[in-house]
């Protein structure tokens, strides 16, 4: 490097090496700028939204009153509430005629765990002209519990069925078993 | 409040306990809650419940007292109970039809021997054919053995055809016992392959 350059470059050094004065306001005033912009949002998630406020904890302020009032309901709607069978994975009915000889009889009806012992549930039908009464009843497999009410008081057993065990009433029902494979 | 809410929801519990099951209200109402509480217990048992509403609706719709209509049910829920141990994993029918059997007679023992020679297949009509037996005069052994030798290859149709069999020979005049006994033999043999 020839001398006549040693002086302006020595200058410049000396200008880079000078320590460089900030404005006492400068990060006040850029966080200022920053704070300013507007801040890019993601968009709503409805879904989360929902989770957040369902799962966020909550006091309930409730008086007596109120809680008794809230009970009281709970029970009536359950008092009231349609209560339907538990449905499991039910197997298809089998189609099980039931039959009974009686030329006297006015009426006939079969009762059972099928019908829940209703005696106006499943009336027989007198196939005319004669002594027979019959009905069709779908029963799922199983083994199903029965008699016949002859006249709306007569409790008749099946004479062509077995006697279902344990006689617990002192009026006997008869078993159809419904089977389920082949 | 908390606890007077607790309080609240547990002095009407029992109310909307009772109204689990609609049909029970045909119950009277001396023995209602009685029966409602053994059908509660035996639900949590994880035992079949329908089967005791229907006992319960049976005897109501036949007169029975309130107290034999108790007995039954609770007489039933024990036969469950006992059913479903000796099954092990069972079908609600099948537990049903295992109360019948262990009813007539049958042991414990016999339903477990019968549930490991069909594993894989339904044991209602076997258990059923062995409950009709006993009431038709079959001793609960002879019957037992009877049901137990036909179980490994037996079809339920033919379990029936078994079983009409022997009603038919016992009204002909047979001794129940012989009748199972020869009509068992006879049904093995028609289902041996020949060769």
């Amino acid at each position: 490097v020839s001398d006549s350059l040693d002086a302006p470059v020595a200058r410049a050094l000396a200008e880079l090496r000078r320590p460089l004065r900030l404005d006492a306001a400068l990060d006040a005033r850029i966080m200022a700028a920053v704070a300013a912009e507007p801040v890019p949002r993601a968009r709503p998630d409805r879904a989360r939204a929902l989770w957040v406020w369902l799962a966020r904890p909550r006091t309930l302020r409730l008086s007596p009153l109120a809680g008794l009032a809230a009970a009281a309901g709970v029970a009536v709607l359950a008092w009231w509430h349609p209560w339907t069978p538990p449905v499991g994975d039910t197997p298809a009915p089998a189609q099980v005629q039931f039959v009974f000889v009686d030329a006297g009889a006015a009426t006939v009806a079969v009762v059972g765990d099928f019908n829940d012992w209703d005696p106006g549930a499943s009336p027989l039908s007198r196939a005319q002209p004669g002594s027979l009464w019959v009905v069709t009843i779908p029963l799922v497999p199983g083994r199903h519990r029965y008699a016949f009410v002859v006249d709306g008081r007569r409790w008749m057993p099946d004479p062509g069925a077995p006697r279902a065990v344990g006689d617990d009433f002192d009026t006997p029902s008869s078993v159809v078993t419904v089977g389920g494979d082949s | 409040v908390t606890r007077a809410l607790l309080i609240a929801l547990w002095a009407t519990a029992p109310l909307a306990a009772q109204a689990g099951d609609p049909r029970l209200s045909r119950l009277d109402p001396a023995v209602r809650p009685a029966v409602v509480a053994l059908v509660d217990s035996a639900r949590a048992a994880g035992l079949p419940v329908e089967p005791l509403v229907q006992r319960a609706l049976e005897g109501t719709s036949k007169g029975a007292s309130p107290d034999r209509i108790l007995a039954a049910v609770r007489r039933l829920t024990r036969d469950l109970g006992a059913a479903r141990a000796a099954l092990g994993a069972a079908t609600a029918p099948e537990i049903d039809a295992g109360a019948a059997a262990l009813h007539s007679g049958a042991r414990p023992a016999d339903l477990a021997a019968l549930r490991a020679r069909r594993p894989r297949q339904s044991l209602v009509v076997p258990l059923g054919v062995l409950a009709d037996l006993v009431a038709t005069g079959v001793p609960p052994d002879t019957a037992a053995a009877a049901v137990l030798a036909l179980a490994a290859t037996t079809p339920d149709a033919e379990y029936l055809v078994f079983r009409r069999n022997v009603e038919r020979d016992i009204a002909l005049g047979a001794p129940p016992a012989a009748a199972a006994a020869v009509r068992s033999t006879g049904a093995t043999a028609d289902m041996t392959p020949r060769p």
